[in-house]
């Protein structure tokens, strides 16, 4: 029960009146103090007799007055007012208990949506942590593969949750959450409790299936109690829905991406000469963008964009994709369409239309000599300006049916002689930087070549 | 003393930002609540509070007219004046920016920074 001030009690007007009224209608001198004997009102009080004023068997003030029993009604009254005023403070306490869990709740589940299963691990363990005492909090997942529940995110003491072995079980598979305030002595904690004394336990829950638990725990003994449950329950399923929202969108992803090579290894099936080709380009695009300082999203593109830069190459004819004489004008002319048939083919996956601009211009030069649009300098998108080095530098060092690739470092001759006409010099310098860094190098390069195509062959970069 | 108003037409919001401050009153602050804007604009003229909560919407004078009244017409630049608006209903910062107030907070607000923030103000 709170304690009240009765000082501040009597300051309000409508309650001074109320007392002050009554005090001159009994008609004898009254004093009032507090708990600790401070006059509140009148004077005196010493020679007098005088009732206590109590809450709950705790003494708040004394009522002083001349004769006991003329004061008794106005004992009765303060006694009443004092105790409305601590159960209106006891209420107010407990509803902005309530509001505090309902202000977290509401960002909880405002934020939580937004992110990857670690940062949801992470901010429910934050939350948490907040709201119930706690000495370690563990977050654990089902393994999709082994099927075995592994550690996502912890707070406290490291190895709590190793002590949880026994109640995980049962909470995964009953499926219901539980308490445990004594570890020590309760059969379904394990025989080592790893300084465990009570425990908070609540399945991860989405579609009826456990996909994990939550546990909370504290090393003195502590009594959790049913509020405590509840809030963690109410975190814990807000955070099962996004982890299970979490886990559909990342295997979504992957599905799409695994189709986006898929697409790019049929295409390079159907022209055998550039077997590895694309892995390559992949690669060196790669490492040139970890000298340029891109942004995740921009690296996700690229990488997307360099599998895909030649997927346009469906649409040219076999005779001409696999012709290994010297091309006419006319057939060149139909090569140069598998840029624009690559922007075709692209624009009706909407996820893909970001890479459109790296597919359809990696043939531009950055002094503007380029196909299919004649592109100069940096209006050329700097994704295709990645790949046009990475790719004419597996053009070079792939051997062809009517010459042999050039030797590594001619190669890199050939791109510095090229810097600032053909390709970007921002682009060159990152190469050479993976070249010195060894993300680039002859022995890669030349696995690469060995271990995907054994009669390599075919033409320039076309 | 050192005293902190409290002025939102809502019984309920008064009552929980009055417990959630309730504990400065044992270090000597004064909370104070007002109903209404223009009750609110009274209890600063008369008490000077170090600190406002002003909620936005209230009945005859609405939390951007009084600040601007406290801030530019009266001058007292020094009450802070922290403006609490309710989510969803987006807050003005234009009005907030010329009514000259000093923060906003949105409704349902966490009882445990408003109360921090308050201890900062008043240097706790």
């Amino acid at each position: 029960m709170a304690i009240i001030n009765l000082k501040k009690l009597l300051q309000r007007k409508d309650i001074t009146e109320l007392i002050g009224g009554l005090i001159v209608s009994i008609g004898v001198n009254v004093c009032i103090k507090d708990g600790a004997g401070t006059i509140l009102y009148g004077t005196g009080g010493d020679d007098l007799s005088g009732l206590p004023i109590t809450v709950d068997g705790q003494t708040v003030g004394w009522i002083y007055g001349e004769n006991v029993s003329k004061i008794a009604s106005t004992a009765s009254l303060l006694n009443y007012i004092v105790g409305a005023e601590a159960q209106k403070k006891a209420l107010a306490t407990e509803t902005l208990d309530k509001y505090s869990e309902l202000t977290m709740l509401y960002d909880f589940v405002e934020k939580v949506n937004a992110f990857n299963v670690k940062e949801i691990a992470d901010f429910l363990i934050k939350h948490v942590s907040e709201q119930i005492r706690a000495d370690n909090v563990s977050v654990m997942l089902t393994d999709e593969i082994t099927g075995m529940l592994e550690l996502i995110a912890e707070r406290g003491s490291v190895g709590a949750q190793m002590s949880a072995v026994g109640i995980a079980g049962i909470v995964m598979s009953s499926c219901k959450s539980e308490i445990i305030n004594d570890c020590r002595c309760d059969p379904r904690c394990a025989m080592e409790t790893g300084g465990v004394s009570s425990l908070i336990c609540s399945p991860i829950k989405a579609k009826e299936k456990a996909l994990g638990i939550v546990i909370a725990s504290t090393t003195e003994p502590y009594n959790y109690t049913a509020d405590d449950l509840n809030f963690f329950c109410t975190l814990v399923s807000q955070a099962a829905f996004a982890i299970d929202n979490a886990r559909l969108y990342e295997s979504l992803k992957e599905a799409f991406i695994k189709t986006v090579y898929t697409l790019a290894e049929t295409i390079e099936k159907r022209d055998p000469y550039t077997g590895g080709h694309t892995k390559r380009v992949m690669n060196y695009s790669v490492a040139i963008a970890e000298n340029l300082g891109i942004s995740a999203g921009d690296k996700e593109r690229l990488e997307l964009a360099s599998v895909l830069h030649d997927i346009g190459k469906i649409g040219v004819s076999d005779n001409v994709l696999r012709k290994t004489a010297k091309l006419t004008d006319e057939e060149f002319e139909e090569i140069k369409t598998h840029t624009t048939c690559g922007r075709d083919i692209l624009s009706y996956i909407e996820e893909l239309k970001g890479i459109i601009p790296g597919v359809k211009s990696h043939h531009e030069r950055f002094d503007g000599r380029g196909y299919p649009d004649k592109l100069k300098g940096l209006e050329i998108d700097m994704i295709a300006r990645i790949i046009a080095v990475a790719d004419t530098f597996d053009a070079m060092t792939s051997d062809r049916p009517y010459r042999k690739g050039l030797p590594f470092n001619t190669a890199l001759q050939e791109l510095r002689k090229c810097s600032g006409t053909q390709f970007d010099p921002t682009v060159v310098e990152a190469f050479f930087k993976a070249v010195d860094n060894n993300k680039i190098n002859p022995e890669n390069q030349e696995k690469y070549i060995r271990g995907d195509n054994n009669d390599a062959c075919n033409s320039d970069s076309r | 003393m050192p005293a902190i108003l409290i002025a939102d037409d809502e019984q309920h919001i008064r009552m929980l930002i009055e417990q959630t401050l309730e504990s400065l009153e044992d270090e000597g602050v004064d909370i104070l609540a007002a109903q209404n804007g223009e009750e609110a604009l009274e209890t600063i003229k008369e008490k000077r509070p170090e600190l406002v909560f002003l909620d936005v919407m209230m009945p005859k004078m609405n939390g951007f007219d009084v600040c601007n009244t406290v801030k530019n017409t009266l001058g007292m630049k020094g009450v802070y004046i922290i403006m609490l608006t309710a989510k969803g209903q987006e807050f003005d910062k234009e009005k907030g920016a010329e009514s000259g107030c000093d923060l906003y907070i949105t409704k349902p607000f966490s009882p445990k920074e408003l109360k921090s923030k308050a201890r900062e103000i008043l240097g706790l």
